[in-house]
């Protein structure tokens, strides 16, 4: 079953998700939605002179994307199996790959970018717009996988963020005061 | 019997055929197209990008005629090239400490240096706004400006705000080029040096000091007596010493003949107009010409990249240090004046 069907599976029929039995080529759509996000990535930072050319500057971003949204996976995982959601067969690995087949709203980035640079388009206003959009296709994809309701799906989706969020602030407090003690 | 048996027996039920299970849904035959669609446009659009962000990094490596990228702002401009900025705000002292995110002559001086050091950067502008200082700090940044036009060959343009007086004109003095606004204040081109005399006010609160010298002139300057005319004499050939640096460093760098400069140093201040009228000032205008200035100089054609000097973290540190410090470091200041020789403009 090619990447396409897949998806188009995913579409229609998204239950098939939530079915004790993974969907076919799940794994190939979901990396390949990694690969293909990954690229639309890079070419809008590209685009926007955020990221240096190359074909390393191009693998930093895949890693990064697969790195984060494979800690992701995890932790919403986690926090599902903690308040007891993770009953279904909805498991961290299919997480994963199901937030791969959402990355492939990464693609939509490019002629968003080139509209940005021909003065068409907010760049920064469609970032955000693509992160709404990624943010609401993986609550629908979380709450395929495991019985959750809207908020609680939107909760989990959110709690990486805002775990690194306070990990963040809480350096940032702790800087500062070192910083106030460093002066004083 | 068995015969007899099965026909008595009543006929068992028909077991039911098991049902297949339901069929998936068969998928709507739209979405396959409208994914095709999509990807073929995400096909188009990538290879777009792709040749387009090829052709600007190319044109940024060999500028070519024939790639025409304009009309995609900012793709074709080089990140890295770009004008430096330099702050010299408020009075120019010697700072207090060594720390970094001090605003002292030494720290101004580094940055000065480090900036025209830097390889992106191919014009230093000087956002002065002071009205000058202690004449041995204003000399260490003139000297830094100075040294790094002579070791890096890079334009150096000073750029007046409110006021550019005195010290902060004897900086300017270096630069290739300055541009001040039509209203900046100017001039004041000398030197001062202010003693305070409280000899009767101690006299009336029954104050009284003395001090124990080494040579009659080691006091030289102390408020709680009158000057004596020797001291006078001796003070004053150090304001002509003074006055005749400032003066021929004025003349060096405007490249204004000496006696021209000495008409117009006679401690007078200017507005940016009639310094302009003076020879004193290049070009009106505030700091994006300043910026066009530089960049046209450095031939980076106008509204170049502009590369800040102050790093984030020393920016975060000055802002705290002033704040954590409650004013007190103001009142410290002011009870420690005392006297000094300075190119330095009192108004405001």
């Amino acid at each position: 079953m090619s990447a396409l069907e897949t998806l188009e599976t995913l579409i229609d029929r998204p239950e098939s998700l939530g079915a004790a039995e993974r969907p076919a080529g799940l794994g190939r759509a979901g990396l390949l939605g990694y690969f293909a996000g990954a690229l639309g990535l890079f070419m809008f930072l590209r685009l926007e002179s955020a990221v240096p050319p190359g074909a390393l500057s191009f693998l930093a971003v895949f890693a990064f994307l697969l790195a984060a949204n494979f800690f992701f996976a995890g932790v919403i995982h986690l926090f599902m199996d903690l308040t007891g959601a993770a009953a279904g067969p909805g498991g961290a690995a299919r997480l994963f790959l199901a937030f791969g087949c959402s990355d492939f709203l990464a693609t939509l980035l490019v002629p968003l970018g080139f509209l940005d640079k021909a003065d068409f388009f907010s760049g920064a206003l469609g970032f955000f717009v693509f992160v709404l959009a990624l943010i609401y296709a993986r609550v629908r994809l979380v709450r395929r996988l495991y019985p959750v309701s809207n908020n609680k799906a939107l909760l989990a989706v959110w709690l990486p963020y805002a775990g690194l969020a306070a990990v963040f602030f809480s350096g940032l407090v702790y800087g500062i005061i070192w910083l106030v003690w460093l002066i004083v | 019997m068995d015969e007899q048996n099965s026909s008595g027996a009543p006929a068992p039920a028909e077991q039911p055929k098991p049902q297949p299970a339901p069929a998936p849904a068969p998928a709507k035959p739209g979405t396959k197209v409208w994914l095709k669609a999509l990807a073929a446009l995400y096909a188009i659009s990538l290879f777009a990008a792709f040749s387009l962000v090829m052709k600007a990094d190319s044109a940024k490596k060999t500028p070519s005629k024939d790639v025409d990228i304009s009309k995609f702002k900012g793709i074709g401009q080089s990140k890295k090239k770009g004008v430096g900025l330099v702050e010299i705000y408020g009075v120019i002292s010697q700072g207090s400490s060594a720390r970094s995110w001090d605003r002292g002559s030494q720290q101004i001086a580094k940055k000065i240096r480090a900036m025209a050091a830097e390889k992106d950067v191919k014009a230093v502008v000087l956002d002065i706004n002071s009205p000058g200082g202690s004449v041995g700090a204003v000399q260490e940044i003139y000297s830094a400006v100075r040294r790094a036009k002579a070791e890096t060959k890079k334009p150096f343009i000073a750029r007046f705000g409110e006021v550019s007086a005195s010290g902060g004109y004897y900086v300017a003095s270096a630069c290739d080029l300055v541009v001040a606004h039509p209203g900046s204040i100017t001039g004041s081109i000398g030197v001062i040096f202010s003693v305070s005399n409280f000899e009767g006010l101690m006299k009336k609160v029954g104050f009284r000091s003395e001090a124990i010298k080494s040579g009659k002139f080691k006091d030289m300057g102390s408020p709680t007596r009158e000057m004596t005319p020797e001291e006078r004499r001796l003070l004053q050939a150090m304001i002509d010493d003074s006055y005749d640096q400032f003066v021929t460093a004025v003349a060096e760098g405007r490249k204004m003949p000496m006696e021209k400069v000495k008409a117009l140093a006679d401690g007078r201040i200017y507005t940016g107009r009639q310094a302009a009228d003076a020879g004193l000032v290049d070009k009106l205008g505030d700091l994006q010409e300043a910026v066009d200035a530089a960049g046209e100089l450095a031939g980076l054609g106008k509204n170049p990249r502009v590369i800040r000097d102050s790093a984030p973290l020393e920016q975060l540190m000055s802002l705290m240090d002033s704040r954590l410090s409650f004013g007190f470091g103001a009142v410290a200041n002011a009870a420690a004046a005392a006297p000094s020789l300075e190119y330095r403009w009192y108004g405001r």
